[in-house]
């Protein structure tokens, strides 16, 4: 069976998912090394929470595609990773104190 | 059984793999986000658990990703990643009315996913030869608990991605009906998110 041949516009979302997923190796990669070399720093755990929260943003846009979804599906979906890297960095400045707010007897 | 469909495109084929259907748009059904929000508040428990031990216990926590093999965590994050471009790709593909290249696409999301479970079973085979169990201390229960019960999403939504296939191949999803197919793959994308948290807390930040 023949079968016709569909030219994409140069810059197609299809195309850009190839770019996307090399972003992501990227930053997993990037994450690897500080993994295996970086002292526990600010700057380090700043890092990571932005890390956690692109590499969120770009698979809840470009893979799972709800750039236009209904927006309450949206916003709990990037909700989720701006909390995530938010509470990373609170408990890399603030551990004592939510140490002690967690703390069951006192 | 209805034959596997043929690549035949889309009229409109290059237009719908651009833009998804419709703005405000419920992708899939709403049923399978009922499920992805539960789990995703399962996962946001144990996170939360994370968190509250790291602070009361800050040495296991700064100590037991130096112990936990780096190598597999990043070779399970690349695999998880890869198999979510992979289904991404199938998305698209279907949109175009190329069932037959969808499926590949989707072949190769299963694919990924078997990597990624031979890797977790290796690296749990890789830390009891090295003295860690559940029982070692409260780092390596939340990781067995956290890294688990995402080893058992991966390995029924690998289930989910199969059945995708054969519901493709017997025509069921087409350029213009593929609601369960997009249920499946926001629910897989869902395990890969889970992942992208899990990774850096317990192999990286310290």
């Amino acid at each position: 069976m023949k079968t016709e041949m569909i030219r994409l516009p140069a810059m197609s979302s299809y195309k850009i998912l190839d770019y996307v997923w090399l972003a992501l190796m990227a930053m997993t990669l990037g994450s690897a090394f500080l993994a295996e070399s970086a002292e526990p720093s600010l700057l380090v755990t700043l890092l990571i929470a932005v890390t956690v929260g692109l590499k969120g943003r770009l698979v809840v846009d470009r893979f799972m595609e709800l750039k236009n979804a209904h927006p309450y599906i949206r916003f709990a979906m990037n909700f989720y990773f701006y909390m995530l890297p938010l509470v990373i960095l609170l408990v890399f400045l603030f551990p004592e104190f939510i140490a002690d707010i967690t703390r069951l007897k006192h | 059984m209805q034959p596997t469909t043929p690549d035949k495109p889309h009229a409109d084929a290059a237009v719908l793999a651009d833009c998804p259907p419709v703005d405000n748009r419920v992708p899939g059904n709403g049923a399978v986000w009922v499920g992805i929000f539960a789990e995703m508040s399962e996962f946001a428990l144990m996170f939360l658990v994370y968190f509250i031990a790291k602070v009361h216990y800050p040495e296991l926590f700064d100590q037991g990703p130096l112990k936990l093999n780096t190598t597999a965590g990043v070779l399970n994050t690349l695999s998880l990643l890869t198999s979510s471009y992979f289904v991404a790709k199938a998305m698209k593909s279907v949109r175009m009315g190329r069932i037959k290249q969808a499926i590949r696409w989707l072949w190769g999301t299963v694919s990924a996913a078997v990597v990624y479970l031979i890797i977790k079973a290796w690296e749990y085979y890789w830390n009891a030869d090295n003295g860690i169990d559940v029982d070692t201390n409260l780092f390596f229960t939340v990781y067995y608990y956290m890294t688990f019960n995402h080893f058992l999403h991966v390995f029924w939504g690998g289930g989910a991605i199969l059945w995708a296939i054969m519901r493709l191949k017997q025509g069921h999803y087409t350029a213009d009906n593929h609601e369960g197919m997009e249920a499946i793959a926001c629910y897989w994308h869902m395990i890969d998110l889970v992942w992208i948290i899990i990774f850096p807390l317990l192999y990286v930040l310290r």
